[in-house]
């Protein structure tokens, strides 16, 4: 693969990672929103894949795949797996429709996207000191990983349903793995290993406390959730 | 292998020994197999102090034990002084604490947890000096503190106040624990590494206002320790609330460690300082000595003005310490060692009589149940082993011959008066000063002190439970008879702790003073032309009071003894409702005092209905608020509510809130990155 070749590849997919947060803001369907975030998943396969092969390294080829398996597979199999329960209640119910759309976030979607750039603005202006150490195109493209990070916290500060608040969750950890991997081209396999164990753990326990959430309170606002103070 | 580091050994492994046990172990078995371990953990730790006091030192570190820092231990006569005190107060007060325990039932001080906690804080008490850098010496005295903490809650079922005197004993020692890690930080940061061995090296290159932070920082934190004015409030909480044998271990030998850590951080690692340091410790040892001794007088609950008491001794030892400073300031090392060395003689004085002062007192509380001074009395007749032990102690709190704190007084006046030949308008002032609040504190001590035993264990019982009071179990009779014999040997025979005395002295740097030496018969002063012979003094007293006894009976007539009743003005025999209670002994004292303690009265007189010139009832009702801790402390707790009142807003509930703050300070942290300030 020549240089330039690679550098293309590697924007385009930092690109897509990044596009995919900014998605996952203007959406309000749970379902597209899990499908966005499965591309990103993608996306974010294809940076460690790309990692790997220009470096000639397999491991973390293997890492890459491994990473798309979970967050393109896996994570969103699960998610859809709850939002169908919640689906098929709807119908059999006829419950409001809300249940399965992020109707009312806290920030409406316009400002949502305009803070999404503010944020980015931010990642690139305090991830200088890091690009200039070592301007290799990888370590150009480390921004993009922290501005998901924001944007993912974000997404968990505005939205009311529990699932988009998972969502929020593992966006804020997919910023993370991709902070990792372009800043130290590549972390070890077994910190990968761990760190999606952990990933894939905590998203099957939410999704259990989303079922019970709703089995309990009829929703699964939780905003609603509001006894939790002093 | 060497004395110290096999008796240190031998402390760790039954102290742990004792911690494990004491949750396995039935109720039964329990309390004499912690206590007999925990006494071995005194009789180790005395041991190592003793040899260490005879000249061995010991260092060692041990890289693996703390995570990054690693352990350093080092043992010099200094430390040696106080772990052989913090020893023998532990292993007298074990015993005495079996016997004490065993009546109790399963809560309390028998329960589980306290069991537990009593081995592990006798351990760090006799471990606290040994620690020889800053992370080891942290890490020790805040078990020391939490392993305290949970011995004085030990009886929360029993009374609700217990529960209060811990939170204001817990907030205190970690506010504490605050200032002392923030002192050993900026000492540290500069002077390079933590180690002691470091400091001490690196100390003489900080700028005076970092030196003067640090020493302000730590005085704060090991005088909050040391019961002194104004950081006092706990104190006279935790010390009445806690069992008796815990009070007696925490004011006998954990608030001495408050003054080792000031020895050792102002005298030692910083290498003493500018006059205005010492002024200042002298200045709070002298109203913390007045201010105790004061509330001690009027008190009237028993462990209260023994708490109080402690306050009063500490500050005494203070102004010995911040004479010493003081001088070493102006250059007279001779007279600096001399007043370190009265200082640290009142330390083992004061742990030996306050020691015994609370077993008694744990004693009597355990017989009648009372605290209070105004329900008991007549106890001389029915706990007469206790009232003995207690008039000992008490001999010595009073600091008159032939007590043993009265020996550690002189030597402190004696050096205070002396301080006059150096030269210096603040000396000129503070010392004549400092020798009148002592010789005042001595003389409210000695009534504080009769109102104790007097009004306590004389006269006629109060209440139905003072009358019915039994003699105590021998093993607690053991305990403080291990405890009087001590109060006895320092009265009679200070000088064996003479050579000793030098050589914790000269640890800090100063010259010995030889200040008591002369084989033990004699307390000599060096350089001054001043001597005194404890024993002289006794056998002086003994002979004047046989003579006083004996010459009446040898050249007076011989009438024969009749038993008769007292003439009672026709008025009927009197009752103990009007024999002096101890309210009404302090009564004239705090008349006097008035305008320093601000009492409270009430008067509430209710008439008959039909006549405004007949009363049906008087009520009158006066407390001695602790008035430092009005004026003081409860503005400051009014503050930190109103905030805490004014933030609970900021906990809404909705989640989306708390994360929001999360989010808020990441993005506020990274603007002020990229801003670059």
């Amino acid at each position: 693969m020549s240089g330039s070749l690679y550098t293309q590849l590697l924007d385009l997919a930092c690109g897509g990672f990044l596009l995919a947060a900014v998605i996952v803001l203007w959406r309000r369907e749970l379902a597209s929103i899990i499908r966005v975030f499965a591309l990103q998943g993608v996306a974010l396969a294809a940076i460690a894949v790309l990692l790997g092969a220009h470096e000639g390294r397999g491991d973390l080829v293997g890492v890459g795949l491994g990473v798309g398996i979970l967050r393109a597979g896996l994570l969103p199999y699960l998610m859809r797996r709850a939002l169908t329960v919640i689906d098929a209640d709807r119908r059999r119910y006829s419950v409001a429709v809300t249940e399965t759309r992020e109707t009312q976030p806290l920030v409406n979607v316009a400002a949502s996207l305009l803070t999404a750039a503010l944020l980015t603005l931010l990642a690139y202006a305090a991830a200088r000191p890091l690009t200039e150490l070592h301007a290799t195109p990888a370590t150009r493209a480390l921004p993009v990983g922290l501005a998901v990070v924001l944007i993912g916290f974000f997404v968990l500060v505005t939205r009311r349903r529990a699932l988009a608040q998972v969502v929020g969750f593992l966006l804020l950890d997919n910023g993370i793995t991709a902070t990792a991997l372009l800043a130290t081209s590549g972390v070890p396999l077994i910190v990968e290993l761990g760190v999606s164990f952990d990933v894939l753990l905590a998203v099957l326990v939410l999704q259990i406390l989303t079922t019970r959430v709703r089995e309990a309170f009829g929703t699964t606002d939780i905003d609603d959730l509001r006894e939790l103070h002093d | 292998m060497s004395t110290i580091p096999a008796a240190l050994t031998a402390a760790t492994v039954l102290g742990g020994a004792g911690a494990l046990a004491a949750p396995a172990l039935p109720y039964k078995i329990r309390i004499p197999a912690v206590g007999v371990l925990t006494a071995a953990v005194g009789v180790a730790g005395a041991v190592a102090g003793a040899a260490a006091l005879g000249g061995s030192r010991w260092t060692a570190s041990l890289p693996g034990l703390l995570p990054l820092a690693g352990t350093h231990l080092a043992v010099d006569a200094l430390a040696g002084l106080f772990m052989a005190v913090a020893g023998a107060v532990v292993a007298a007060v074990a015993v005495y604490g079996i016997g004490y325990a065993a009546g109790h039932g399963e809560h309390g001080i028998g329960s589980r947890t306290a069991q537990t906690a009593l081995p592990l804080f006798a351990l760090t008490l006799v471990l606290v000096p040994v620690a020889a850098s800053v992370s080891t010496f942290l890490v020790l005295w805040e078990l020391m503190a939490l392993a305290s903490l949970l011995l004085v809650l030990a009886e929360h079922r029993e009374r609700a106040s217990v529960w209060r005197a811990g939170v204001w004993y817990a907030v205190m020692t970690h506010l504490g624990l605050v200032l002392l890690l923030a002192a050993f930080a900026v000492f540290a940061a500069h002077a390079g590494a933590e180690t002691f061995t470091a400091l001490r090296a690196g100390a003489h290159d900080i700028s005076p206002t970092l030196r003067g932070l640090v020493f302000v920082l730590a005085g704060l934190a090991f005088t909050s320790k040391a019961g002194a004015v104004p950081l006092h409030a706990w104190l006279p909480r935790a010390h009445p609330e806690a069992p008796s044998p815990v009070s007696a271990l925490m004011s006998a030998a954990m608030v001495n460690l408050g003054i080792y850590g000031l020895v050792r951080t102002g005298l030692d690692l910083l290498g003493g300082g500018p006059a205005w340091w010492w002024l200042a410790l002298m200045a709070v040892g002298g109203a913390s000595a007045v201010y105790g001794i004061l509330q001690a007088a009027m008190a009237s609950d028993l462990k209260r003005l023994l708490a109080y008491s402690t306050s009063e001794n500490m500050g005494l030892i203070l102004i010995g310490v911040g004479a010493s400073g003081l001088f070493g300031a102006y250059g007279d090392r001779r007279l600096a060692a001399l007043a370190l060395a009265a200082a640290l003689l009142h330390v083992v004085n004061h742990a030996a009589f306050k020691a015994l002062l609370f077993c008694a007192a744990g004693s009597v509380l355990r017989a009648t149940g009372l605290r209070d001074l105004d329900r008991l009395g007549g106890l001389r007749s029915r706990m007469p082993f206790t009232a003995g032990l207690f008039a000992v102690a008490a001999l010595g709190a009073v600091a008159l011959p032939p007590g043993n704190g009265f020996i550690s007084e002189w030597l402190l006046l004696q050096s205070l008066i002396h301080g006059l030949q150096v030269p210096g308008v603040a000396v000129a002032v503070v010392l004549p000063l400092s020798v009148a609040l002592i010789a005042l504190s001595a003389g409210i001590a000695a009534a504080a002190f009769v109102k104790a035993f007097g009004v306590g264990f004389s006269a006629r019982p109060r209440s139905d439970a003072a009358a019915a009071a039994e003699e105590s179990p021998p093993l607690m009779l053991v305990g403080m008879g291990l405890l009087a014999a001590a109060c006895v040997a320092l009265a009679l025979v200070p000088g064996v702790l003479g050579t000793g005395l030098d050589r914790a002295v000269a640890a800090t740097g100063l010259p010995g003073s030889g200040a008591v030496f002369g084989g033990g018969l004699r307390v000599r002063l060096a350089d001054i032309s001043a001597w005194l012979s404890p024993v002289w003094v006794v056998a002086a007293l003994t002979a004047a009071l046989m003579l006083a006894v004996g010459l009446p009976r040898l050249y007076g007539r011989r009438r024969r003894r009749v038993n008769a009743k007292l003439w009672d003005c026709g008025g009927g025999a009197p009752t103990p409702r009007m024999a002096y209670t101890a309210t009404s002994f302090a009564e004239p004292l705090q008349r006097v005092f008035d305008d320093v303690l601000a009492p409270e009265q009430d008067l509430n007189v209710t008439p008959v209905r039909e006549s405004a010139y007949l009363v049906e009832r008087v009520r009158f009702q006066r407390r001695v608020p602790d008035r430092i801790e009005h004026r003081l402390y409860e503005p400051v707790l009014g503050a930190l509510n109103r905030a805490g009142q004014a933030a609970r807003r900021l906990a809404g509930g909705s989640v989306h809130l708390y994360l929001g703050y999360g989010f808020v300070g990441l993005v506020v942290l990274l603007l002020v990155l990229a801003v670059g300030w």
